[in-house]
């Protein structure tokens, strides 16, 4: 409070110098340049995709299973990419159901659980794990995953099965980055506490840290999404690159992504528009969960 | 003392690092690009080729390009790909002075201009993993499997187990002959080949794909099958061989070709000499395809 | 005696967390290393050129490309984000615009790499008929990572004392002259150390760099606006057409290759991050 105290009144004697006025343009520029570059990221995208869906309409585009491109003639081709939608969903969550746990779970150990070396470790090793460029895991996934579910399923082992395993190990990083964070924000005196009153660890971690955290490790699960949903390269190398509405686990299908990697190269007109349209759709599907990530936090601001 | 002095002095001494070893890594680079330019040979020959056309030839252009410019180092050689019809259309507003394509020219894209070269000859042969039982099938089972009606071999009197379709991706010059020379696509109609189909990107992958996965069923490139990994099953009982394909018993062959605007001038002419060549015919394109005068020759 | 029974059970179940996590990591890092490491560092490989369909390609040019990428993202985007954090964190007021790029910074931050790589291909390749380049590459990882430099440059300016500010104004220094003579340079380790470890990401990025940068090319890029082939798209190009028939040692190697310069990059960081922390308690 102090600070933002003194930085205004020191703001206010020094508002009116007029060089001072010559530099805030250009640094205002630069901080600027967030803003339009988002709003040009849109409008590139949007400008790209209307010719398919005033040519398709968004019903066939967005709500129907037949990707069915034709190249030499691409307006007699069906675009609907509500199977790729559904992929993109299918992966994400069970990519979550491994991947939230584990990190959610890891990020408690690393702040309630290990001793110093171990969380040092631990948290070193993350850091790094985030580091690792998808092309790797996704040749991990390939050469690894891929022929170990072959074997145990007896399916071809490519499938959502294998991307939601890789898209598990790349969520991983974020959220316990950002859930431990979390729980680090939680008040000392509230842990020592609920020790001081003879509660276990466990029943500290569970009764009072969770709950206290709670906001946050939401907001790291859903930023974890946000991860699953654009992961590309990946997801693109293990996925089976299948235009069919899957149901299970072990068939294959595609992404949103990676469906636009494997057509972008020789798509023309409508096709290559209809691509634009899907980037459109994990546009709208990133915003959507900035959109929740500022709802859960706006509770939190009224709260304390 | 100023604030921060410790620290600033520790942040230039660290920029300096920093320029330091930028500038040995761009002098490294210009001794390198140096070295390229130095051991470039006198030769007479200079120019500028850009090339462009369908993903099939690409790999093919590409050596082309990387041997030819080893010979002849005035000339430069732009490969991309895009697509026969991009390759096309690009020639025709000259763009590009050769268009790869890995089919004839269309209808409308015929105005007597271009000028056609066969480079190739290429078979696409049908091949199964190794464990798969069947020698011959069926036109009409080709068409029901690949368009996804058939989705287990037990349908076809075989084991119980699903058929993995594996299908180029719909860039492919060998996708496009595929559907319309095995699944009877046209150029209004697409056909609708099998959903759960696995795209790949190349010819390599499918191989790699169809030897690894147990009930896979794919296509190939003549070159591209080796036995010890794939199995060619025939077609209605007839063998994707040279001899049967290029009196057309089977169906699902194809020239590969070169287009220029006219009879090629100057350095594009020396290039498509050189494709033609006995030297690359032999080296560089029998490893995927058939040579063309391998074809030829025999026909007359 | 239940109470205790399931505290432990959940610090066995927490432990296990844990190592799952690190296995995971040891056991990927472990087996591209043991994979690729002999490829990766043959000198044919190293320093050759990389073939289009013939076995024994190496590349070079592949990681050329992707140190030169990294040094024109960073020369691009460093002074944009310090600028950036420099406006936010010191001379804006909070107002509804504030809040606007606030809220663009988190969009960016979460949009997918995929979408901002058909952007800088829509708006700098074709919009602007640059084609594959190297700048084309840069300008769109520059949007990508701004949010990511930004924060870092806003917390290693918010470790600058108030104090040092309120002293070089109690001198009559305008705020831009203290900005730029005293927490800039103050500030100055604390960014550089912050801005290696995003080093990693835009080594391994390859999603937005495929359709600006490019996929294959022989020669080493030296224009910025030569077409390149960083390694990780490379990496992605060769497995995904696998034209060359060695193309999984060719992929082996350099994903060995690739993990090897990503590990010396956050091993630099963490070297960096430590001496920094050690100054700056010396300094105080």
């Amino acid at each position: 409070m102090s600070k933002k105290e003194s930085n205004g009144k020191l703001r206010q004697i020094f508002s009116a110098s007029r060089s001072e006025f010559l530099v805030r343009i250009p640094l205002f520029l630069c901080a600027f340049l967030a803003f339009f570059s988002v709003l040009l990221i849109f409008l590139f995208i949007l400008k790209e995709s209307i010719p398919a869906i005033s040519c398709l309409g968004l019903r066939n585009l967005f709500f129907s299973t037949t990707w069915r491109p034709n190249v030499s003639n691409p307006r007699a081709g069906s675009y609907g990419m509500l199977a790729f939608l559904s992929g993109t969903l299918m992966t994400t969550f069970f990519a979550m159901i491994i991947g939230a746990p584990l990190g959610i779970g890891t990020a408690i150990f690393i702040d309630q659980v290990a001793p110093p070396k171990i969380r040092e470790i631990t948290r070193r090793g993350i850091e790094l794990l985030a580091g690792i460029p998808s092309v790797i895991i996704g040749w991990f996934g390939l050469t690894l995953l891929v022929p170990f579910l072959a074997h145990i399923t007896g399916s071809s082992g490519y499938g959502i099965a294998p991307a939601s395993l890789v898209l598990a190990i790349m969520v991983l990083p974020t959220i316990t980055t950002l859930g431990t964070e979390g729980l680090k924000a939680v008040p000392a005196e509230l842990k020592e506490a609920s020790v001081a009153m003879g509660a276990t660890r466990w029943q500290t971690i569970y009764k009072i840290i969770i709950p206290a955290a709670k906001e946050s490790l939401i907001v790291s699960t859903i930023l974890g999404m946000g991860r699953a949903i654009g992961e590309t390269m990946a997801v693109q190398m293990v996925i089976g690159n299948a235009r069919q509405l899957a149901f299970s686990p072990l068939e294959r299908t595609s992404t949103l992504t990676s469906r636009i990697v494997t057509d972008m190269g020789e798509a023309t007109s409508v096709f290559r528009s209809a691509l634009y349209a899907q980037a459109l759709a994990l546009l709208i599907l990133a915003m959507c969960l900035i959109l929740l990530v500022r709802f859960v936090t706006r509770s939190r601001e009224v709260t304390t | 003392m100023r604030p921060g002095c410790f620290l600033f002095s520790w942040a230039r001494r660290f920029f300096k690092a920093v320029i330091v070893l930028s500038l040995i890594v761009l002098s490294l680079v210009l001794f390198l690009s140096g070295c390229g330019v130095g051991s470039s040979g006198s030769s007479a020959l200079k120019g500028k080729i850009k090339i462009s056309g369908s993903t099939t030839l690409l790999p093919i252009a590409q050596e082309a390009a990387i041997e030819f410019s080893e010979k002849n180092p005035g000339v430069r050689i732009e490969v991309q790909g895009g697509g026969s019809s991009v390759g096309i259309s690009q020639l025709r507003s000259r763009i590009v002075q050769i268009a790869d394509s890995s089919r004839g020219l269309k209808g409308d894209e015929d105005d007597g201009t271009l000028v056609d070269h066969r480079i190739a000859f290429d078979i696409i042969v049908i091949v199964v993993n190794p464990d798969t039982p069947f020698r011959s099938i069926s036109s009409t089972k080709v068409k029901d499997i690949f368009t996804g009606k058939i989705k287990n071999w037990k349908e076809l009197g075989g084991p119980e187990k699903e058929i993995a379709v594996v299908v180029r991706d719909l860039a492919s010059g060998t996708r496009e002959i595929f559907d319309e020379k095995a699944l009877g696509a046209t150029k209004v109609k697409s056909v609708d080949s099998a959903p759960s189909a696995i795209e790949c990107a190349s010819n390599g992958v499918v191989r790699e794909i169809v030897s690894s996965t147990k009930g896979a069923i794919g296509y190939l490139s003549y070159g591209y099958v080796d036995k010890t990994r794939v199995k060619p099953v025939m077609l209605n009982g007839i063998s994707p061989n040279l001899e049967n394909a290029r009196v057309g018993r089977y169906p699902l062959a194809r020239y590969l070709h070169m287009f220029t605007q006219g009879r090629p001038t100057g350095v594009t002419r020396n290039f498509v000499d050189f494709v033609l060549g006995d030297e690359f015919q032999k080296d560089v394109v029998s490893q995927e395809y058939i040579p063309v005068r391998l074809v030829e020759r025999k026909g007359k | 005696m239940d109470e205790r029974k399931s505290d432990r059970l959940a610090t066995l179940v927490f432990w296990i967390f844990g190592a799952l996590t690190i296995l995971v990591l040891g056991f990927i890092v472990v087996q591209i290393l043991v994979r690729g490491i002999a490829t990766a560092f043959k000198p044919s490989f190293f320093l050759g050129k990389p073939e289009a369909i013939k076995a024994g390609g190496g590349v070079l040019p592949m990681i050329i490309s992707t140190l030169y990428l990294v040094a024109l993202t960073m020369v691009i985007s460093l002074p944009l984000s310090v600028g950036a954090a420099v406006y936010l964190s010191e001379f804006a007021k909070d107002g509804l615009i504030v809040k606007f790029i606030r809220f663009s910074l988190d969009s960016l931050a979460t949009l997918p790499s995929i979408v901002f790589g058909l952007f800088g291909m829509t708006l700098f390749c074709i919009y602007l008929r640059w084609g594959y380049c190297l700048i084309a590459g840069a300008l769109t990882l520059s949007i990508l990572n701004l949010p990511v430099f930004l924060r870092s440059t806003e917390e290693a300016l918010k470790l600058v004392p108030i104090t040092y500010r309120e002293a070089s104004m109690s001198l009559g220094a305008s705020r831009w002259t203290t900005t730029r003579k005293v927490v800039i340079p103050s500030a100055m380790p604390g960014i550089i150390t912050a801005t290696i470890l995003p080093i990693g990401r835009i080594m391994g990025e390859s999603a937005a760099i495929i359709y600006t940068t490019g996929l294959f090319i022989r020669n080493i890029p030296l224009s910025p606006v030569d077409t390149a082939a960083p390694l990780a798209g490379y990496i992605w190009y060769a497995q995904s057409e696998a034209m060359v028939p060695d193309y999984k040692s060719v992929v082996d190697g350099g994903a060995a290759l690739l993990l090897v310069m990503v590990l010396v990059v956050f091993l630099l960081a963490r070297y960096l991050g430590k001496r920094f922390q050690n100054k700056s308690h010396a300094g105080k």
